[in-house]
């Protein structure tokens, strides 16, 4: 396995892999530079690829005024309180679906199935004018609640629960523990890893959404991080000065970034089983 | 934990599934299945949004009259001479896909959703306004026509890119998987973050490409603002952007292809480049199939970046359908026409989804 060719292999796959972040190094760069010296040029050393002249004012700027932390703030708690919506309603639904026998069931399950064919961006007009009706926009819950319907999450608990033997809830059956214990004490413990891809995947999605909070937050103090950074990097030069909005875009990406990082191994699973059996 | 001794609960099977259901059921009701009929009654209304917000009878049914006004025109004629280009493309795509099923080379719903799509593409482009007669929305088809180029570029470069990718960083050493999480990374940013950090590498004054171009002694290319390159800026940034599922979505299928088939073709001499042609190409096929689709049905939906990046100009040349859609409620307040519009995105993107659906679970 180890032999020169690999070697080769590895290097000539650096290069690319290093052109591949030079926009992220560059985005990073930049923020670390003073906005005057942006102003008149972005290659100051090497390209900008090196942030000098350095400045961490920036960040400072960031958070002593303008609404970056308030924005922030609003996407941890849009992305958290969706993660908990769509984790209650898909492990209870996802349960029910896979290992309960009832009425109607198989054209529940068709149904379900029939949402997985609707693209977000069909309904967000009816959906626009049913939280407008209820006056529910720039709220918290407007932002949480549409994804909180899409069955994805459903059929992932439900396949994981699918595969879970049967035994473990027979042997509970027999010492008469209802069904809703057995969902709460013997099943939940059991689903941890598939909660922690679909809580993973749900954050993500949730902290990066970006066309239904365009339409339903309208007010800059109800802007989620995503919306707030396309609203000041349309006059990015003028007004905030590049490094700032750059250090907003780094602000922006830390917690995705991170939580990626820290989970790798379940959002690559979310991908692969979401990518071939969704 | 502090269980209860374990006394049998009054609550039946049946029951207890009622209870489960009930919060996902609710929300779903609530909030898809409502919406999308109520979109489909939208599309039958002369609906304006502000005068139907101040007041609700504002509104009039009109029947079919949206899609006709998006959809066609007056005096429109069909003809197969059209868009040639386009037109001969679809008739050798639909014929490829029926040659290739006959010959056993392709399975039988591969080669139906190709060969319906060439369908499409033969017929489409062929109605065009007669004499005297004009598109009733003349910037509907063109809209579709662009977000097609945009999908035509951006699947093909990501399944390509992120294939050689993946057979490149198959394996378990350190390096690879460094180099793979390096590779996913652009995929985790928001679709703002990476318009912002692309925005500015296209720019022709600060942008790091012209800088560079400058440094070489050549001439910085207006990006965004160029009718030729706008499209092409875009679907750069997105293919940096989304390159990553596809290439995980690969790695997994090179992983499931048996280790064996490549030990006994190393002994007949096929390694490297020989190996992936014969061996992981041809194992990958359905991965690759699923991968297109699902990209197709991605890139369709695309608005971020061009909402954000060129606005979808210039001179419409990067206007795709959601943004048209959203321009459509939301600036010009015909929520209407938008939500007709919104049903031909649906349907496109049903068809999508029953060709992925059907693909995904076929066994080869």
């Amino acid at each position: 396995m180890v032999n020169r060719s690999y070697y080769w292999l590895i290097l000539a796959l650096s290069i690319p892999a290093f052109l591949w972040l030079i926009p992220t190094i560059w985005m990073i760069s930049l923020s670390f530079q003073p906005n005057d010296v942006l102003a008149r040029t972005t290659s100051s050393t090497f390209f900008g690829l090196i942030p000098l002249p350095f400045t961490a004012e920036n960040y400072a700027a960031l958070f002593s005024f303008g609404q970056t932390p308030r924005w922030f703030l609003n996407s941890a708690i849009v992305a958290g309180g969706m993660t908990l919506g769509v984790l209650f309603v898909s492990t209870t639904a996802g349960y029910a679906l896979a290992r309960l026998t009832f009425p109607f069931k198989t054209p529940i399950l068709l149904l379900c199935l029939i949402g997985l064919m609707v693209p977000e961006q069909a309904v967000f007009i009816p959906l626009y004018t049913m939280f407008a009706d209820l006056g529910w926009h720039n709220s918290y819950h407007a932002l949480i609640l549409p994804r909180m319907a899409v069955p994805i999450g459903v059929f992932l608990m439900m396949q994981f629960f699918k595969a879970i033997p049967k035994d473990i809830e027979e042997a509970a059956r027999i010492d008469g523990v209802g069904w809703l214990q057995i969902f709460w004490y013997v099943m939940l413990p059991l689903a941890r890893p598939a909660m922690m891809t679909l809580a993973i995947l749900t954050f993500l999605y949730a902290w990066n959404d970006y066309l239904w909070p365009l339409v339903s937050a309208r007010e800059p103090e109800r802007f989620t991080i995503t919306l707030g950074l396309a609203s000041i990097q349309s006059n990015f030069a003028q007004s905030e000065g590049l490094g700032r909005v750059m250090a907003s875009g780094v602000i922006a990406s830390l917690p995705v970034v991170a939580l990626f990082l820290m989970f790798q191994r379940y959002v690559v699973q979310a991908m692969t089983a979401g990518g071939s059996k969704g | 934990m502090t269980t209860k001794a374990p006394k049998r609960r009054g609550l039946t099977e049946g029951q207890a599934a009622v209870v489960l259901l009930l919060p996902f059921l609710t929300v779903y009701a609530a909030f898809l299945i409502y919406p999308f009929f109520r979109g489909i009654w939208i599309s039958l209304h002369d609906w304006n949004l502000l005068a139907v917000a101040f007041n609700p009878d504002a509104r009039e049914f009109v029947g079919l009259e949206n899609y006709v006004r998006t959809l066609w025109g007056r005096n429109i004629e069909w003809s197969s001479f059209t868009s040639p280009v386009i037109q001969t493309v679809g008739v050798l795509g639909a014929g490829l896909a029926f040659w290739a099923w006959r010959r056993g080379r392709m399975s039988k719903a591969t080669a139906l959703a190709i060969g319906l799509v060439g369908l499409v593409f033969f017929i489409m482009p062929g109605f065009h306004p007669g004499e005297d007669g004009r598109w009733y929305d003349r910037r509907f088809w063109p809209t579709v026509g662009n977000t097609i180029i945009f999908v035509a570029w951006a699947v093909p470069g990501v399944t390509v890119t992120a294939l050689i990718l993946a057979a490149a960083l198959d394996g378990d050493t350190r390096a690879k998987s460094i180099l793979r999480t390096l590779f996913f990374l652009s995929q985790v940013l928001s679709v703002t973050v990476v318009t912002l950090i692309w925005q500015i590498m296209f720019s022709p004054r600060q942008g790091l490409i012209a800088n560079v171009t400058e440094a070489l002694g050549g001439t910085p290319i207006v990006w965004l603002t160029d009718e030729q390159f706008a499209m092409a800026a875009i679907v750069i940034a997105t293919i940096w952007w989304s390159l990553g599922i596809a290439m995980i979505l690969f790695l997994a299928g090179i992983q499931d292809i048996s280790k064996d088939i490549y030990e006994a073709a190393s002994i007949d001499g096929a390694t490297g480049l020989k190996a992936f042609w014969c061996i992981t190409l041809p194992n990958l096929k359905r991965t690759i199939t699923v991968v297109i689709v699902l990209q197709i049905i991605l890139h369709f939906q695309v608005f971020g970046q061009a909402h954000l990046m060129t606005q979808g100009g210039p001179n419409d040349s990067t206007q795709v359908l959601v943004r048209y859609i959203y321009q459509t409620a939301f600036r010009d307040s015909e929520l209407g026409e938008a939500s007709a519009m919104a049903v031909f995105l649906f349907v496109i993107m049903g068809a999508f989804s029953i060709i992925q659906f059907v693909v995904g679970r076929e066994t080869d």
